[in-house]
């Protein structure tokens, strides 16, 4: 805020006491999984409060080594990292032209509103809705426990990011640029590949992040269509805990392992994220 | 501009796409809630009796009214709280960007892993949450044995993953309001409440109108934290919508019927979005 106003001193203390404890609550499920992770088994419930490493216990990374060793931990961790890869890169694929068009060109049948409307009704769409035909369809084309049935479907519901963020990103670039080109004997296609795109390469970027954090958080259709095979990482999560009782230890290592990428993409792209997930509804 | 044929070019794919991979599968659907379709079996044409199973159907009505609820109490709760803390942070902290990069990682936790994390928070017997209720109140509380606690517990999880994207969206509402009319108002010597009151909350509603519209809509799928961290249980008590449909379709194979509960999920979901229609539509003119 522009004017500086008088405040007491406690009114301020109280103000980062605030900020403490929001800050403390926001983060302490994730600590609380790293820490879990990194104890002995055999003290996961015996350290008492915070549970600080290397004061309270002598952190170790065993059950990392272990996780990480178990073949269909490392398969569907396989699993989740191609389908991301291939499904993000049909989103984008198929989303950019489409975003670029409604930006750049008018649309007279079906207007470029109501077409964008159109795209982004698939975010309002529930999963659990189609996520008995695509059982169905995918059993009759025998692709049930496949990477590729997982593909198609994440493509399908990345893609509005892929559409609706790229067109707004288009639509604040200059056009002269692009007009400048053709004037200069470029094609239109010339002019969004070797203009526009380059242009609007940081909103990409941060489209691609988004649709691969979504991609590997999605759990609904991975659960419905994979079965051994093509289980995803989230997918072998819910099932690793009925074999031998509850044992926290491997629970917190792939709770954090699964949660570990999104994050990292979410502080990478933190500029964006306010644009990306509210459609551009909210400039961030 | 000049009319292009290239621009169908641009578009058509995605279109097709769409049309391939979401109309069909409605269509499709569609068509089931017509049928009894079962595994093995041939299907029999029914009429409307699927739609008219709803009717009796007490454990329909039961994930209903928990979902409804749940809807209601956490997007409320999570606008309200995001607005709170965007206001707290829309003042001097120094500090503000390292905190809030810091606030965002919930937003994209993979949300079965927070509920699996949720299962060693909220564990009965040693968990974090209890051993501290006890060594202060000497009493525990059974998050996931009791249905209206499990209920909570869910809640407290989605608040946690979702209240730091209200705040985040509602703080960019608020940094961009002029600062001019502030200045104005200060000198008025109004109070805060006033200032809140009569310029920030009007100038800040159409962000909040937003993100309550995406909250509303993503709440209504609600499933990975469910079951993760409850299953459902105990007994039926946290059966979200998404869930029992999931469970009537692919763990029954009750085909027909699940689509009907899908239908009537959507129904719901686009009534509620089309209280916004007119507010969307101006987004994107």
């Amino acid at each position: 805020m522009g004017v500086v106003r008088k405040r007491s001193k406690v009114a301020l203390v109280f103000r980062y006491v605030l900020v403490g404890i929001i800050l403390f609550w926001a983060l302490f499920m994730i600590y609380w999984g790293v820490v879990t992770s990194l104890k002995p088994p055999a003290e996961t419930f015996t350290v008492t409060g915070l549970s600080v490493p290397f004061v309270q216990f002598r952190p170790t990374l065993e059950n990392w080594r272990t996780e990480l060793s178990v073949r269909e931990s490392r398969m569907a961790l396989l699993n989740s990292v191609v389908v991301a890869i291939f499904a993000t890169l049909i989103a984008m694929a198929l989303g950019v032209p489409a975003g670029y068009a409604l930006a750049r060109f008018k649309f007279r049948r079906i207007r470029n509103r109501d077409l964008t409307i159109w795209y982004l009704s698939q975010r309002v769409l529930p999963p659990v809705v189609v996520v008995i035909p695509f059982f169905l369809i995918m059993r009759t084309l025998r692709l049930l426990d496949t990477r590729l049935a997982l593909i198609l479907v994440n493509a399908t519901f990345t893609l509005p990011f892929a559409v609706v963020i790229t067109r707004q990103a288009f639509q604040e670039l200059p056009v002269e640029l692009e007009e400048a080109a053709a004037v200069d004997g470029c094609s239109e296609f010339t002019a969004f590949w070797k203009i526009a795109l380059p242009l609007a390469a940081p909103t990409i970027v941060a489209v691609v992040a988004i649709c691969v954090a979504f991609t590997w958080n999605e759990f609904l259709f991975a659960l419905s269509l994979t079965s051994l095979r093509a289980k995803t990482f989230p997918v072998y999560l819910a099932g690793a805990e009925d074999t031998r009782g509850v044992q926290f230890w491997f629970m917190a290592t792939r709770a954090i392992l699964a949660l570990g990428l999104p994050v990292v993409l979410a502080v990478a792209i933190q500029k964006y994220i306010v644009r990306g997930l509210t459609f551009g509804a909210v400039k961030g | 501009m000049k009319r292009k044929r290239i621009k169908y070019f641009f578009l058509f794919p995605s279109i097709f796409w769409v049309l391939a991979f979401t109309i069909f599968p409605l269509v499709y659907s569609l068509g089931l809630t017509l049928f009894r379709v079962r595994l093995g079996k041939p299907a029999r044409f029914v009429g409307l009796a699927n739609f008219a199973r709803i009717l009796s159907d007490y454990k329909m009505w039961n994930s209903l009214r928990i979902t409804l609820v749940y809807v209601a109490v956490t997007v409320t709760l999570q606008v309200i709280l995001g607005l709170l803390i965007a206001l707290l942070f829309h003042q001097e902290i120094k500090g503000k960007s390292l905190f809030r990069a810091l606030l965002i990682l919930p937003i994209f936790c993979t949300p079965v892993a927070v509920g699996y994390l949720g299962l060693t928070v909220f564990y009965e017997e040693g968990g974090p949450i209890n051993s501290i209720l006890m060594s202060f109140f000497g009493t525990k509380i059974p998050w996931l044995s009791n249905p209206f606690w499990a209920w909570v517990a869910i809640l407290l999880l989605d608040i946690w993953q979702w209240t730091p994207f209200c705040f985040l969206v509602i703080l960019a509402g608020l940094q961009s309001l002029p600062e001019e009319i502030y200045d104005a108002a200060y000198l008025d010597s109004s109070s805060e409440w006033e200032i809140f009151r009569k310029i920030t909350f009007p100038m800040v509603q159409p962000v909040i109108v937003i993100v309550l519209l995406l909250r509303l809509i993503e709440s209504f799928k609600i499933f990975d934290v469910v079951y993760s961290l409850t299953g459902g249980g105990p007994g039926t008590s946290t059966e979200v919508y998404s869930l029992f449909t999931y469970r009537t379709g692919l763990k029954f194979f009750d085909f027909g019927y699940a689509s009907v509960l899908g239908y009537l999920l959507l129904a719901m979901v686009s009534v509620a979005v089309n209280i916004f229609f007119r507010r969307i539509r101006e987004v994107y003119g």
